[in-house]
């Protein structure tokens, strides 16, 4: 699975990067074209319903999806072979 | 399947301000609603004039968008009308306590199978930002220029004290909890009610120093007392801060109900 952020819907309150157990979410910098700066997404292969969702079968965490006001987050499948970074955490 | 597929996805996005917490507030009820397996034909969902009451209009069933504060009253209709339906009201604080607060105790009295969210965000925000009767002592609003001197509404002392089968308080930071609280609120025959508070960042944030919403978040959860701790300190006999707000499960009996189906 993987993480995204509609544009479209986002208007920039930053209520993710405040809930998120991983600090995923960062508050962005640059505006769109709507004049919003819609959060980054800092190493999200570290997202526990990313990493986890399939292997588990049911949503895991999803805290941001709740939380977001403005129901921009959620997660999309994957295409096949997509190439993916390795995160380790110590 | 999520609950993201019971919202109007041409109708998106919605009309709430930046921040502000009502959207937090109907993602709770979607999933716990998404979590009951009801048909969508079989749900209606109803509200009244505000804020929070434009949530029906975001959702993918059918609803009613009804008079100030006749939320509850035209949801009663509802269900005698077709007890095999499923009514869930939203309503704000100023739609619920100050002109609706009458049909609220009724409602309450007569435990009539509904399940009503909340979302209190102390404040008429819809119409600039009056004072409601739940803005806390010492708020600043445009009708309280000098910070409210009255004693505001506990909603859910008045929800206990006039009959509710189940009453419950949460806040737009505990997410899950709320999620959860309104599952049990659905699932309970008779009147549930689930006060959710919200942060308001463009009428109470502005004016009460929460300029950043996650000030005002941060407000609510360092403010909220669980209630198993309130108890605690109740029977420690030592006092319970005066400015913290209790939340969690305040009651659940089983008073006769009806519009249950047997």
């Amino acid at each position: 699975m993987k993480l995204v952020i509609d544009e479209n819907r986002c208007k920039g309150c930053n209520l993710c990067t405040k809930v998120c157990p991983y600090h995923i979410f960062r508050e962005g910098k640059k505006l769109n074209r709507k004049g919003i700066a819609v959060p980054e997404l800092d190493r999200p292969e570290r997202c526990t319903n990313c990493r986890l969702r399939n292997l588990y079968g049911r949503q895991l965490c999803g805290v941001c999806q709740l939380t977001c006001p403005d129901q921009a987050i959620h997660w999309i499948d994957e295409e096949p072979y997509e190439p993916h970074k390795v995160a380790i955490e110590y | 399947m999520s609950f993201e597929d019971w919202y109007r996805a041409d109708r998106l996005p919605h009309i709430f301000c930046a921040g502000c917490g009502n959207g937090t507030i109907i993602n709770c009820t979607l999933a716990a609603v998404e979590q009951m397996n009801w048909k969508r034909e079989e749900t209606v969902f109803v509200s009244g004039i505000g804020c929070s009451s434009r949530a029906p209009g975001y959702i993918l069933t059918d609803s009613l968008h009804t008079t100030h504060g006749r939320a509850i009253a035209f949801a009663t209709g509802v269900k005698m009308a077709n007890p095999d339906l499923h009514v869930v009201v939203f309503t704000g604080d100023g739609d619920l306590a100050a002109i609706g607060g009458n049909h609220f105790i009724h409602g309450c009295r007569r435990n009539i199978d509904l399940t009503v969210v909340c979302m209190n965000n102390q404040i008429y925000g819809m119409t600039g930002g009056q004072g409601s009767p739940t803005t806390p002592k010492g708020a600043l609003s445009t009708t309280t220029p000098y910070g409210c001197a009255e004693t505001p509404f506990d909603l859910c002392d008045l929800a206990i004290a006039a009959g509710a089968n189940y009453v419950s308080r949460w806040t737009s930071y505990h997410v899950k909890e709320l999620e959860k609280a309104v599952k049990v609120g659905l699932e309970t025959p008779g009147f549930s009610f689930i006060e959710a508070l919200v942060q308001c960042p463009t009428a109470f944030g502005r004016r009460n120093k929460f300029r950043q919403v996650a000030d005002h978040i941060e407000f609510l959860k360092t403010h909220s007392l669980l209630r198993a701790k309130r108890d605690r300190l109740l029977e420690k006999g030592e006092p319970v801060p005066e400015d913290m707000f209790v939340v969690g499960e305040l009651m659940r009996r089983n008073r006769p109900a009806i519009g249950v189906k047997p």
